[in-house]
């Protein structure tokens, strides 16, 4: 594999450094691969994909003989050849063959090595250049839309959505400029087949007929004024649209999925915010100071430490009682709290 | 008039927010994603799928954008910031989590005395010069009693006494000192025990071996005040029940120590020397100790004096 050369200068540790984990990580690189074959339609897919995917994308111009899914072949030690010497962690691998024609391949990597892999079919692709409508600044954030309950319910497109959410969004950021919003993408299932609503655990994963299309969209928003702080909102279709169909598909090594998704402890600042675990009785005013409400138990004011006499030391207390006691036993209804009273009132009253 | 017709319009638009709160949306703000649960309609989705996808998308759209802006906003030159709520969802990250920093040992003990680091300033006021001069490296202020032109000497100095000479040695200790806890620190950092870990392990076991090394085996030593009771081996016993595999796999390990070969040759040592006699124990024996060959020597010269002295 690659060597590790520890940094000799200044530059060189830079760009070492910039490539070790970061708590909180940058965009997703994806590497743009051409297999053995791609026709037309493969092609030009994967550049309106890269065109999306700008800046954060590369391509390799050259043929290349992989197949994720071969795991007999040495695709996936490439892959990783390919991830730790780009420093990409996405892969996005066209292929067509006669078995699988026009194949888009999303692959995704965690600490170098290969977590989980989707294959869609491109069935219709519409270009960027053929909607004569204005488009996005390239490297702009887009918005995301997925449209269908089997994004929350069928394990294949849990996946698929977090695949695409990585690819075209996976960057967790603090703020975005309200007015620099530009672009929607979004992924809309075709109409869920029966077979698929009756069941989900009975279908067969292999069974690719079962499941439904997928359509990617992405559009331009237009804010308009609504009289109200939020703008009312059109689209115009911007391209590329493609319609795809799930293949072939690898779900990811759940040790390894365990360990990518472990999130960092949150900061204290975080905590006060009220981001991560409620803290009770704690509050930053606006101030900016830590303000706590305390609060005290209910007070026993028997054991409340009175002037100290010699008189009212607890030797002389007993006979006292005793007395109290024959005189309660005459009363009757007597509270019960009152005979804890301190020995003070019980003496005036005797 | 005019104020009625306004407010209604108002009223109109936010009613439109509210029918879309309605609505199986799963936002994201974190991720800028909103997810859209309603199935899918079938028909409308035959009708046009193009005009049907777009539609859903715009409400979608309408319901994300409406969340960005009702975000708390900081201003920047180039309008609005939303700050965003970390996301909800969970991806998988990209490289693992960077392991925290191992701290040194000077920060150890600072955090435990809750000393605060302060920022040393890089420069010194010179009070002589009168201007502000490094505090060290070139032409530095730790090297100001080394370059100085004229030195006191102590009235015991010895003859040899360079005062130059005595301020850069200490200097330089005090670099090699600095540049040995780093390496301390690096080398703790890295998890390889040190020397100096070794060696205390090192120690203590040859300690715990002399503690029981005397007639007594320990029992009548002096003890030092505040000495500890050295601390043996804690016998442990297999569980009384075990599963029948484990039983019969304990039970063949213990048949074929039986039947090992160190075990055999400690019943028969020297089972192809058919003689009784323990040669080398003998000739030691003979030799008082010498060896052989020493006694080989001795018998050759001094066969007539040793039978005379006898």
């Amino acid at each position: 594999m690659l060597r590790t050369v520890k940094p000799r200068n200044a530059r060189s540790k830079r760009a070492f450094v910039a490539r070790q984990p970061k708590e909180v990580e940058d965009p997703r690189t994806c590497i743009f691969v051409k297999g053995t074959h791609t026709g037309e339609i493969v092609t030009q897919a994967m550049k309106e994909l890269m065109a999306l995917k700008r800046p954060n994308a590369l391509a390799f111009n050259k043929k290349n003989e992989v197949r994720p899914f071969d795991t007999a072949s040495t695709s996936e030690t490439t892959l990783e050849f390919w991830s730790a010497k780009n420093d990409a962690s996405l892969f996005l691998i066209g292929q067509s063959t006669k078995k699988r024609p026009n194949g888009l391949t999303f692959v995704r990597m965690f600490d170098g090595r290969v977590l989980d892999i989707i294959e869609f079919g491109v069935e219709k692709l519409v270009g960027m250049a053929e909607f004569k409508t204005p488009k996005c600044t390239p490297g702009n954030k887009p918005l995301l839309h997925f449209a269908s309950d089997l994004f929350e319910t069928h394990p294949r497109f849990i996946q698929l959505k977090s695949m695409l959410i990585s690819f075209f969004n996976g960057e967790t950021i603090e703020s975005i400029c309200l007015p620099g919003i530009e672009h929607v993408i979004s992924i809309t299932l075709s109409p869920t087949p029966t077979t698929l609503t009756t069941d989900v655990t009975d279908t067969n994963p292999e069974d690719l007929t079962s499941l439904p299309k997928v359509h990617i969209r992405a559009y331009t928003i237009k804010l308009k004024a609504s009289g109200t702080r939020i703008p009312k909102v059109g689209l115009v279709p911007m391209g590329p649209s493609l319609d795809l169909v799930l293949r072939r598909h690898q779900a990811p090594d759940p040790d390894l999925l365990k360990q990518s998704l472990r999130r960092p402890k949150l900061k204290k600042q975080d905590v006060e915010k009220g981001v991560g675990k409620k803290r009770k009785n704690m509050e930053v005013d606006e101030m900016g100071d830590l303000r706590g409400r305390v609060h005290v138990g209910k007070q026993d004011l028997s054991k409340l430490q009175t002037r100290k006499m010699k008189g009212l030391k607890s030797r002389f207390d007993e006979e006292d009682v005793e007395e109290m006691d024959v005189d309660q036993e005459d009363v009757e209804g007597m509270d019960v709290d009152q005979e804890d009273t301190p020995l003070q009132t019980k003496k005036q009253r005797t | 008039m005019d104020v009625s017709s306004i407010l209604g319009s108002l009223g109109n638009t936010l009613q439109d927010d509210t029918d879309l709160e309605e609505g199986n949306y799963i936002l994201d703000t974190g991720y800028l994603t909103v997810t859209n649960t309603t199935p899918i309609d079938v028909e409308l989705y035959n009708e046009n799928i193009d005009e049907y996808i777009e539609q859903n998308a715009r409400d979608s759209t309408q319901r994300l954008i409406g969340a960005l802006f009702r975000l708390p906003t900081t201003s920047s030159p180039d309008g609005p910031l939303a700050m965003l709520p970390p996301p909800t969802s969970l991806l998988p990250r990209e490289k693992p989590l960077p392991k925290p920093k191992e701290l040194t040992k000077w920060e150890k003990f600072a955090a435990a005395k809750g000393i605060q680091k302060k920022v040393r300033e890089k420069k010194v006021w010179d009070e002589e010069k009168q201007e502000w001069v490094a505090r060290w490296g070139w032409k530095g202020k730790n090297k100001e009693a080394e370059t100085q032109w004229i030195h006191e000497v102590p009235a015991n100095a010895d003859v040899d006494h360079d005062p130059r000479k005595v301020a850069r040695d200490e200097r330089k200790a005090r670099v090699a000192k600095n540049e040995r806890q780093r390496l301390q620190n690096l080398a703790h950092a890295s998890g390889s025990s040190s020397k100096t870990s070794d060696r205390k392990r090192e120690i203590d076991r040859t300690l715990a071996t002399t503690r029981v090394s005397t007639a007594s085996m320990g029992k009548f030593d002096r003890q030092l005040e505040g000495e500890k009771k050295p601390r043996g081996l804690k016998r442990k016993f297999d569980p009384a029940e075990a599963s029948a595999e484990q039983e019969k796999q304990s039970a063949l390990a213990l048949l074929s120590r039986l039947d090992s070969d160190a075990r055999k040759m400690r019943k028969n040592p020297e089972s192809n020397d058919s003689s009784a006699l323990n040669v080398r124990k003998a000739i030691r024996s003979v030799s008082k100790g010498q060896g052989g060959v020493a006694l080989a020597r001795k018998l050759d010269s001094g066969k007539s004096s040793k039978k005379s002295r006898r």
